[in-house]
């Protein structure tokens, strides 16, 4: 009788049991680094699982997610450069069409405000409609990728253990791709483990960290390497690309755009909102002796005057912010 | 006896289990007036100047005050946060309240608001478009979908406002005002009041009684033309001035209890 009032029991505590929906376990955790500030994507309203990570990341391979099933976010978001493109100044949508923007990098996009070159996206759960329906990206509308993956059971099975229903809707297909995006934490590169006391540097890296440091991080600041704010870092004196100004409207951010990260700079070449310059080398020599001052420029960056000894320093610390395990690190790779 | 023992429990199990299970579900209704509820209908009668004219897409109408000749493809705007003042001051504020108005669905017009306490309420209040929290919290669903084509890809944050179709007036031939903006100075955001104590709004058990609100579409070019500005696609000033302008033709107008 004690074991048929145990499972009598064990019933009714079940049955009670049966309304957590399925979704909610299997907690995954996102690892806050050390020495970061506390991230500013919260997962608010989109609690991280394990399930909900891995649909972000299909989704994020999912070529379907364009007009016509060609290109999938990693088209240009190629995680052995760091989750930018492939070495291309602007990157290729559907039909051949010509981005106007270099892709950035994916890099740390929790602790980012804002995304897009001009920070025109306020949240990194809408981030994904922008280039879904961007005509010279993957030119789709929300509807027909809902439609699509709607048709396809395997993905209704997915949809269902993230968020409890099998419905997809546009709504899920954007928080899954804003947590898998959210995961891209980098943190592990020489420099790192230099900060946290785990390794040292070569004379050469800590003379360019010094460099950097005095000239460059008042804007690409620590830990991030960016302040993520908008500037002007004196490129051009007409400005093809109104940058920043294109949001606000406001004459005193013509020209400007986002500060970018720095982290895996060896594999997002090429560099600047336009992918003007190919080398590290070209971007040093920038700074160094070619900055447009006068207009929206930034009024403290002056040409710096590097030594060919302190342009080497430079780029010898650069390469410390490389993040090999990032790189190749398996849960954001696409799965066969 | 030990077959009696046995049902006893049973039943006491049953009974704990059930008694576990419901805790998480609200007390039912114990028929006290406090816990009844009833419905208020908003009904939006969409006008075209002030005489008897109603707003119709796709169907030429001439503008009242500028005389401009305007044919409308689509008229969608977002009303949200609908809430009404009892006479005992008390508000009751609808949850998850944001409505996308139609103007080529009918039925959307109808805004059913139900659960609301029964009671005399004297005031109500709404916004026109979508306030500014939900303009920067991530992907929304229903009514805010961003699949509903009336939130900006490239700037985030929805259009309060879309009014697009076609003008002999305008140098292009068509018009087109996605009206938006959440935040400073040029926010398109409006809360709007009505009162409502002439009659009062009678909310009573089980029973739907009807708001009806006159909206003068007309009054969205009372500023400005399709001659001197077609399109807007972006927060700002002239997004703020045609906004407002549209807001201004909302009314209350009367109440069936």
């Amino acid at each position: 009788m004690k074991y048929i009032c145990f499972f009598a029991g064990l019933a009714l505590f079940l049955a009670c049991r049966k309304e957590i929906v399925k979704s909610e376990v299997q907690p995954l955790t996102f690892e806050q680094p050390a020495h970061f500030p506390a991230p500013h994507y919260t997962f608010a309203n989109n609690t991280l699982t394990d399930y909900r990570f891995s649909l972000g990341r299909d989704l994020f391979y999912e070529k379907r997610l364009s007009s016509d099933n060609s290109v999938s976010c990693a088209n240009c978001h190629a995680q052995n450069h760091s989750f930018a493109d492939h070495n291309v100044a602007f990157s290729t949508g559907v039909n051949s069409s010509l981005g106007t923007r270099n892709a950035p990098a994916l890099i740390n996009l929790a602790w980012s405000p804002s995304f897009l070159w001009d920070g025109g996206v306020n949240h990194l759960d809408v981030f994904s409609f922008a280039p879904i329906t961007n005509p010279l990206e993957m030119h789709e509308t929300m509807q027909h990728v809902v439609s699509k993956l709607n048709a396809d059971s395997l993905y209704r099975a997915k949809f269902r253990r993230a968020y409890g229903t099998e419905e997809v809707t546009d709504q899920h297909i954007l928080q899954a791709l804003g947590q898998f995006t959210a995961m891209l934490v980098s943190a592990n590169s020489k420099y790192d483990q230099y900060v946290l006391g785990e390794t040292s540097l070569t004379s050469d890296e800590l003379a360019g960290l010094n460099l950097f440091r005095t000239n460059c991080a008042s804007c690409h600041s620590e830990p991030l390497f960016t302040d993520h704010s908008y500037r002007n870092n004196g490129l051009d004196s007409v400005f093809t690309d109104e940058g920043r100004y294109h949001i606000t409207q406001n004459q005193e951010d013509l020209g400007k755009f986002k500060v970018p990260t720095l982290r895996n700079v060896a594999y997002t070449y090429p560099y600047m909102h336009d992918g003007r310059f190919f080398t590290l080398d070209q971007v040093i020599d920038h700074y160094s002796e070619h900055v447009l001052s006068g207009g929206t420029t930034e009024s403290t960056l002056l040409p710096m005057h590097f030594s060919d000894t302190e342009r080497e320093q430079l780029k010898r610390f650069l390469y410390t912010l490389t993040d090999y395990s990032f790189l190749s690190d398996y849960r954001f790779s696409e799965r066969p | 006896m030990k077959r009696i023992h046995l049902l006893a429990a049973f039943a006491l199990l049953i009974s704990a289990g059930l008694t576990s299970c419901k805790k998480d579900n609200p007390e039912p209704n114990d028929n006290s007036s406090a816990n009844q509820t009833g419905t208020a209908r908003l009904n939006l009668e969409h006008m075209w100047g002030t005489g008897n004219t109603g707003f119709t897409l796709n169907s030429q109408l001439i503008h009242p005050m500028n005389g401009d000749t305007l044919t409308f493809t689509t008229l969608k705007y977002y009303i949200s946060n609908i809430r009404f003042r009892k006479n005992d001051g008390s508000w009751y504020e609808q949850p998850d309240s944001y409505y996308l108005v139609d103007l080529s669905d009918e039925s959307s017009a109808q805004i059913s608001v139900s659960g609301i306490p029964t009671g005399t309420y004297t005031e109500m209040q709404y916004t026109l478009g979508v306030d500014s929290a939900r303009n920067v919290s991530g992907a929304q669903s229903g009514a805010l979908s961003v699949s509903n084509d009336m939130f900006w890809s490239w700037n985030s944050g929805y259009i309060m406002i879309k009014a697009e179709g076609t003008s002999p007036n305008s140098s292009s031939g068509s018009f087109a005002y996605h009206l938006g903006g959440f935040s400073g100075t040029n926010s398109a955001v409006a809360t709007m009041s009505a009162d409502l104590s002439a009659t009062n709004l009678i909310v009573s058990a089980g029973h739907t009684s009807e708001v009806h609100m006159l909206v003068n579409t007309a009054r969205l070019m009372h500023t400005t033309s399709v001659e001197t500005l077609n399109a807007i696609h972006m927060p700002g000033a002239d997004a703020k001035v045609m906004a407002d302008d549209f807001h201004s033709g909302f009314a209350f107008d009367h109440i069936h209890n």
